[in-house]
């Protein structure tokens, strides 16, 4: 891992095109400010921890009773395309 | 006579049809990043909830929903780049599946923050982890109902 000491309102720059800036250090609380072009997805790491842990309890081994919802029914999602999925 | 109940005892086969498709996702789920390949099984009995089974491992599978259903106001946001490595060249290229955490008869919770986009013509797809995934939750509540029906 590269490591590299910043100062309040000095800034990184990633592959020409990202710039990431420390904005303002307050106590344990470090302000960062990121400009991405828009293709470039920014998430707090928490994001992936939260989705991984959620998909690590959805994985089903085996057969479980689904719940019954209100709009139960092999109702057909509006406009759906011909492709089954 | 005979012809008649032949098509009592057929009919409720044909209403269990089970539709499959194959769903690829090179780059796995988030945690499950080994497992590529799934099947989409859609049973009419499980309406409108299907299956994302792990291909050739039955006993993996996660349950699926289409957001939209319960929540016509969700909007992801899926990254340009993932539109680009999907191949999507329109919304309605796009299959969208929620991932379900079934805690019981009466309780589940959906992702709303990763979902499953599917390109329906390539199958092709991804677990997404959408621009504005700050505006949801990934344990939204189901809307179920709580009575044993």
């Amino acid at each position: 891992m590269l490591i590299l000491s910043r100062k309040s309102g000095e800034s990184i720059v990633i592959d020409g095109r990202i710039h990431v800036k420390v904005v303002r250090v307050e106590g344990e609380v470090v302000k960062i400010g990121i400009e991405a072009p828009s293709e470039v997805p920014v998430h707090r790491q928490e994001v992936y921890a939260e989705i991984q842990r959620s998909n690590q309890q959805a994985l089903t081994r085996q057969s479980v009773e689904l719940p019954k919802l209100p709009l139960a029914g092999p109702a057909k999602p509006q406009g759906e395309p011909a492709k089954s999925l | 006579m005979t012809s008649a109940n032949v098509i009592e005892v057929e009919e409720p086969e044909v209403k269990e049809t089970i539709a499959c498709c194959d769903v690829r996702l090179p780059a796995g789920l988030l945690g499950f990043e080994q497992m590529k390949n799934y099947l989409l099984i859609a049973k009419p009995a499980e309406a409108p909830f299907r299956w994302l089974q792990v291909k050739g491992n039955p006993s993996l599978a996660f349950v699926v929903i289409e957001p939209f259903l319960f929540l016509p106001d969700y909007q992801p946001d899926i990254p340009a780049a993932d539109v680009d490595f999907l191949g999507l060249s329109s919304p309605a290229d796009a299959a969208v599946y929620a991932i379900v955490t079934v805690a019981g008869p009466h309780r589940a919770t959906v992702n709303l923050k990763g979902p499953v986009v599917i390109n329906r013509n390539t199958g092709l797809a991804k677990q997404v982890v959408i621009a504005n995934a700050a505006k949801y939750s990934v344990q939204q509540p189901l809307p179920v109902n709580d009575s044993a029906a």
